[in-house]
This record gives C-alpha cells, structure tokens and sequence, in this order.
C-alpha cells in the first residue's frame, strides 16, 4: 500500500495510485502561526491589518465589516496613508507551537503544509469592499497594481518567515475568485492585475523547496485554469461541480490536479444524511475518475460546518476506493 | 451615431466620467430627458443581458450602473416627475441568518437601473423586518429576498409566508441566490425568481408591469 504521499504524487502524476487520495488527509496543515486569523463565533475582531471581521452567532463563518466606519480603505488613490503592512513577528516564541507541529509530522507520509489567508484579491476587497475593489480596477488601474504590489511584497517577506521556520513541503493558499457560476473579474483583468502577483508569490515557494502548491477557491473559476498552471498551481482545492470537473480533467488533468466536485452546500447543511453523501461520493469518483482528482467537500480546511458530514464523506470515498481501484 | 445612441454605448461601456457631458448635450439638442433616460434603462437592459450570458463580469457591471447613476444625476432636474423610480418601490435584504451582500448589492443597482425606488435592508434580514419595511414605505411594487447559504433557504420560505400571513397586497415577491432554483421559489410561493442580477431585473419588471 502507497503512503498518503507517494499516492498523492501517483495521483498527480497520472501514475498508479491503489485508491483515491481522501480528501487532505496527504496535507499536515500547520494553523498554530502568530497572526490571529479568525474571529470565535458571537464574536469580531481587528485583524494585523486593520481589517475588521464580525462572526454573528448562528452564522457559518465570519464577514468583513465595511461600513464607514470600519472600511480601512477609503480612497484607493490615497492608498498608502491608509494601508499599513504589519510587523510579521518572528520571534522563537510565537512559532515555537507551529514549529513542534511541523517537526512532528511523518514527511514520508504527509506533506507539512503551511497556511496563507487571505490571497492578494481577497485582501483587496478586505481592506475596501469588493464594489470599490473591483470598480477601482477599472478607475484607478494605477493604484491597483501599487496596492497589489505592495500585498505581494509582503506575502512574500511573511513566506521568507513560513519557510524559514518550517520548511514547509506544500502550501495552502486560500483566494476565491469567483461567485459559484462566474469568475469575478474577467480572465483579461486577471491577467493583468492577479497573475504576475500569483507568479511572484508561488514561484518564491517553488524556487525555495516547496514541492506542491494547492490554491483553494471554492468557487466557479474554469475560465481561469490556464492562469492557474502559468501561475504554478498544482492542486486547484474548491472546484465546483459548476465548473464541469470531468471536462477539466480531460483538458488540463496532466498540467493541474482538480479536488474537490463536492459541492458542500449540496452536503453540508443541517438536514444532511449518509446516503445524500455517498451518493455524491460515488458521483464524483465515477465521473472524474482515478488521476488527476481528488474527492473533497468544497470547503476550504479539513472540516464540515455541520457535526459528521466530513468524517462520512472521508467513510464513502475509501468505500468507493474499495470498489473502483 | 446621433447623441442618444452615444449615450446609451457609453452607458454600456461604464464610462461614467463621460455620461454625464453627453446626456447635457442630449438635453441641449433638445431631447426630451425622458427619452433619455428610457435610453439609459435599455443600455442597462443590455449589460444585464450579457451579465447574465457570462460576456461581461462584476466589474464591468458595478462600472455601467456607475455611469446609469453618474447620468440620471444630470437628468433629474429635467424630468418632469421624478420618474426615475416609475417601476414603484422595491424593498431589498439577505435573509435572516445570511450576511452575503455582493448579489444583493448588483440586484439593487440593476433593479434601480430598471426604474425602482430601492430600500436596502442589508443583511441578515428578518422577516418582521421586511414586512415593517413595506408597511413603512410608499408604493412597494416588489419583495427580493436573497439568499445565498442553503442553510438559510428555511428563512426565505419562512419570510414569504409571513409575509403572506401579514395581509399586506400589492406587491410581488423576487428570489434569489446561489442555492435557489426556479423550483425551489415556487415550492415556497414565490412570485419570481432569477439566476442573476441581470435576469432579475427583467424579472422584476415583468412581475411589476403583470
């Protein structure tokens, strides 16, 4: 039987996997890093960046507040006298619990993953509100890509520190470009604006030992594959059944890896049950086949919202591993 | 091209810097400001129409109802009646237990494209909220309920039916959201629904006119 690892890379490679990739279960995600990235529920709070988020209680997850009051950028062409990258603390203390995580990890089995999010798009839309975001893409072009620079300059000084300090054999990167039926913006103005970010950012993990780069977006984003694969992209986790997976694969399977196809709002609510489940499962597999996919709820850690709904998909797709392989 | 028909492909295009000098000069050759605001509500016909056939994107969208707005500005003072909102008013929210707002906000910008008068609700919207909003408003033509989590699409069916149970008439009621279906907004009485913001605006007009 194939470590977690080697059927991964068998998977990717269009070799002989002996069963599907199970959901994450080949990352080793390290959260514990210094900067707080998420409010408890029933509550908010101010994130490095100024950004406020809010998680109302009885909600899913937390929101960016952009009020007035609480929006960090008010005017894109002032953007500088608004926008203040944070100090990245790098002392031994603050990564000693993220460092004792990566340090126990089997590498032969697992890959050790480090963490980003948000992505340079979400960032820009965090700091002023998706409406001023994008319309400032086509007013203040200038702006924009001074702004973008900047976000990727500092991604890029906080990934010398992920690197430095756990020599990360993947990472997971979290940006959502697209609504569940479209991309945001345009393949042409990803193109110009996102692209030569993500080429930046991902090329610094490669060129610096980072074996496999997973970007998550769970999301509709098809018109953005070929960008994905210049940008360096190894697993795309989050496709949506929107976006044709099986089509996907066929067309781009030997260049870029597609996890997910299951669409967890379709799994993941509160009157879920087993058999809605393993009959998604078996969708899934059957339709996207044995390389270059892996079964996964959409959602963007190894968690589900509702209690059980990971853990069943996890049941179905090794009893789905039993039958097609 | 005659000055109208500037308009309205500048309105399409989202040049909102523009709109507003080309529409003073369609006054000043002497159109009347209705038909160029008919004109304008037929450009944002047609980027609703390609919004919704995956041709143009958000931006491309928030830019064009920009530029509608930049230009009714201009108008205005013109128009005999305030008519810009001749489609009555429309009362908008996220339902409860929702706080997505990016659908909403495009739906808002389309309808009040289309000739409605807005009230936002904003997000996580109840539904004694809604009812009290079409109570307190005047002339409320139209409900859009918007949802995008299917942990919430309880809490549309559940405002539809009190509104319902409210008594209140004289207004139709538009769904939708990611997770909607057309069947879905039937099965919970919903006069409408649409897939995207552009559909929703020609839904709504059609649901408004009957």
């Amino acid at each position: 039987m194939l470590t977690k690892r080697q059927n991964l890379l068998e998977t990717i490679k269009g070799g002989n996997p002996d069963r599907f990739v199970n959901q994450y279960e080949f990352m080793e995600i390290i959260l514990e890093v210094p900067s707080k990235l998420m409010a408890e529920p029933g509550t908010e709070f101010k994130n490095d960046w100024g950004i406020t988020f809010r998680w109302p209680e009885g909600q899913l997850g937390q929101f960016p507040v952009h009020d007035e009051e609480h929006k960090v950028l008010k005017d894109i062409t002032e953007w500088r006298n608004y926008v203040k990258a944070p100090v990245i603390n790098n002392s031994d203390e603050a990564w000693a619990a993220a460092v004792a995580h990566a340090s126990s990890v089997d590498r032969k089995d697992q890959f050790v993953t480090a963490f980003v999010a948000p992505g340079v798009f979400e960032m820009c839309h965090h700091l002023m509100s998706m409406e001023d975001a994008l319309m400032a893409l086509y007013e203040e072009p200038e702006a924009m890509h001074e702004l973008i620079d900047y976000l990727t300059e500092y991604e890029l000084n906080y990934a010398k520190v992920l690197i430095d300090r756990l020599h990360p054999d993947a990472l997971f990167h979290h940006d959502d470009w697209g609504s569940q039926k479209s991309s945001f913006i345009s393949p042409a103005m990803f193109e110009e604006f996102y692209l030569p970010a993500y080429k930046k950012i991902y090329g610094f993990y490669k060129q610096n030992g980072v074996e496999l780069i997973v970007h998550h977006s769970d999301s509709y984003a098809a018109n953005l594959v070929p960008f994905m694969i210049e940008m360096g992209i190894d697993i795309w986790q989050g496709v949506m059944t929107t976006n044709n997976t099986p089509e996907l694969i066929k067309n781009y399977g030997k260049q870029i890896t597609f996890m997910g196809d299951i669409d967890s709002g379709v799994v993941d609510f509160p009157g879920w049950t087993p058999e809605i489940v393993a009959r998604e499962v078996e969708r899934a597999c059957k339709n996207c086949g044995k390389l270059y996919f892996i079964p996964n709820l959409t959602q963007g850690l190894n968690f589900s919202s509702f209690p059980g709904v990971y853990q069943c998909a996890s049941e179905a797709i090794d009893k789905i591993s039993k039958e097609m392989f | 091209m005659s000055k109208i028909e500037e308009v309205k492909a500048n309105v399409e295009k989202g040049k909102a810097k523009i709109v507003p000098g080309l529409i003073q000069e369609a006054l000043d050759e002497g159109n009347a400001a209705e038909i160029i605001l008919q004109a304008m509500i037929d450009s944002m016909g047609v980027v609703g129409d390609r919004f919704s056939a995956g041709d143009i994107f958000v931006p491309e969208m928030l830019m064009a109802a920009k530029a509608m707005s930049k230009g009714v500005e201009v108008l205005k003072p013109h128009l005999v009646s305030d008519n810009t909102s001749s489609l009555g008013t429309c009362v908008i929210g996220t339902v409860e237990g929702d706080l997505h707002d990016i659908g909403k906000n495009l739906v808002k910008m389309m309808l009040e494209s289309a000739g409605f008068k807005m009230v936002d609700l904003g997000v996580d919207v109840s539904a004694s909220k809604f009812i009290d909003a079409v109570k307190e408003n005047e002339n409320v033509t139209l409900v859009a309920c918007s949802g995008l989590l299917t942990t919430t699409m309880t809490a549309m069916r559940s405002t539809i039916q009190a509104l319902k149970d409210s008594g209140l008439s004289g207004f139709k009621v538009i769904v939708g959201g990611a997770p909607v279906t057309a069947e879905y907004a039937a099965e919970i009485g919903a006069d409408g629904f649409a897939p995207d913001a552009g559909s929703a605006a020609v839904k709504a007009q059609e649901l408004v006119k009957g």
